[in-house]
């Protein structure tokens, strides 16, 4: 069988820092890289416009939710057969990719996601631990995925699985939102173990605890309105 | 009867609006249609508000509209951030479509600088080899549209 077509999001806000690293990295491996920059101001989109297969500019901040989508949406546009997220900030590894995409084509998933409980994680803080803990368990309580890292960047899915998201949460909230339309969906999924790199600057930037209590405003919100 | 005549002009309004939110957000339209009958009744027999008020616990008819009132404020509240969401929605919408419209001449000239990185595959990939199979998990159901809608633009 042809390898096929695997094509890498990459949603960036600020990350002129790491960006240049994280796509050469993937492309050395030779993936197709769509960055999708969200209204950074520090110059991101023309590192990555050097080495992305291709940049796409929000003209306006919209949140990593947003970013997924546009990118999901462009590397459809572009037969993409296989779609990897993948963080910016430097702390998954393009090692971990390969596995992903044999979980899809190998045991015929749709959804291969990745886990740092039953991978790796390196110098995870404490008190992250306990809020992606908290919010594992919420997630496996309202969607009823069997899962044990629910908000890891860094997944792959088929054709058929990336147009069964919705993606509607501009905000964090859509790590979760994610997994709701993976339930509804009703194709199969996979946790595949991946190592993640916790770094000062992934922390910086990463999500705060108290970004919890917005996320679930998002989502109850989401509820009511549809 | 100065006065109840102009609340019962705006809680019937209250009840207007609930009828004509029920399509987009049946929660909120409840929740003001029972907030706007139940302040109608209030206004028509007043003294009933003292005796509900006694029998649930609060010492006056006058507080207990005033809480009333005070959860109306927080349904139009949470309705107007349902509205912002919504509004929210269509800016992104209008965003990505700008972003994409504009991904492909931007990136044009990146790919040519891009040849050290060039490797056996094309950057965008090509028609598709008459020997590729689909993995079984792809023909489940038909495939989805190939999106030309978006294509057209880009082959101008």
């Amino acid at each position: 069988m042809q390898t096929p077509a695997v094509w890498v999001i990459c949603p960036a806000f600020n990350e002129a820092a790491t960006i240049a690293n994280v796509v050469a990295d993937l492309r050395r491996r030779r993936y197709d890289v769509v960055v999708v920059d969200d209204g950074s101001v520090d110059g991101t989109r023309h590192i990555a416009a050097k080495i992305a297969t291709a940049v796409i500019t929000h003209p306006v901040n919209l949140g990593q939710g947003a970013a997924l989508k546009t990118g999901i949406d462009y590397a459809l546009s572009h037969d993409a057969e296989i779609l990897v997220t993948f963080d910016a900030d430097g702390q998954h590894r393009a090692d971990d990719i390969p596995r992903l995409v044999r979980a899809l084509t190998e045991q015929r998933a749709d959804f291969a996601l990745g886990s740092r409980r039953i991978g790796h994680s390196c110098n995870i803080p404490f008190v992250r631990r306990v809020f992606l803990f908290a919010a594992t368990l919420f997630t496996v309580a309202t969607t009823g995925l069997c899962l044990t890292d629910t908000h890891n960047g860094l997944r792959a899915f088929t054709r058929q699985g990336a147009v069964a998201l919705s993606l509607r949460q501009n905000r964090m909230a859509h790590a979760s939102e994610i997994l709701a339309d993976i339930a509804n969906s009703g194709l199969r999924y996979l946790e595949v173990p991946v190592t993640v790199d916790y770094t000062p600057y992934s922390l910086a930037k990463g999500q705060r605890a108290s970004d919890f209590v917005m996320i679930l405003l998002d989502l109850f919100a989401r509820k009511l309105h549809r | 009867m100065i006065a109840q005549a102009i609340f019962s002009l705006l809680l019937s309004s209250v009840l207007i609006y609930a009828w004509a939110e029920y399509r987009r957000s049946p929660v909120v339209a409840l929740m003001s249609l029972v907030a706007s009958l139940v302040g109608l009744y209030f206004v028509w027999i007043p003294s009933h508000t003292t005796r509900v008020a006694e029998f649930i616990g609060i010492g006056r008819g006058a507080d207990l509209i005033m809480y009333l009132w005070i959860c109306i404020s927080l349904i139009v509240l949470l309705n107007l951030h349902l509205k912002l969401r919504s509004q929210h929605e269509v800016i992104t919408a209008l965003a990505r479509a700008i972003a994409l419209a504009n991904a492909d001449s931007a990136t044009e000239g990146a790919r040519l600088r891009n040849t050290e990185h060039e490797t056996a595959k094309p950057a965008i990939p090509l028609a598709r080899d008459a020997s590729y199979k689909e993995p079984i998990s792809m023909v489940r159901t038909p495939r989805p549209p190939p999106y030309s809608a978006r294509r057209s633009y880009r082959s101008k």
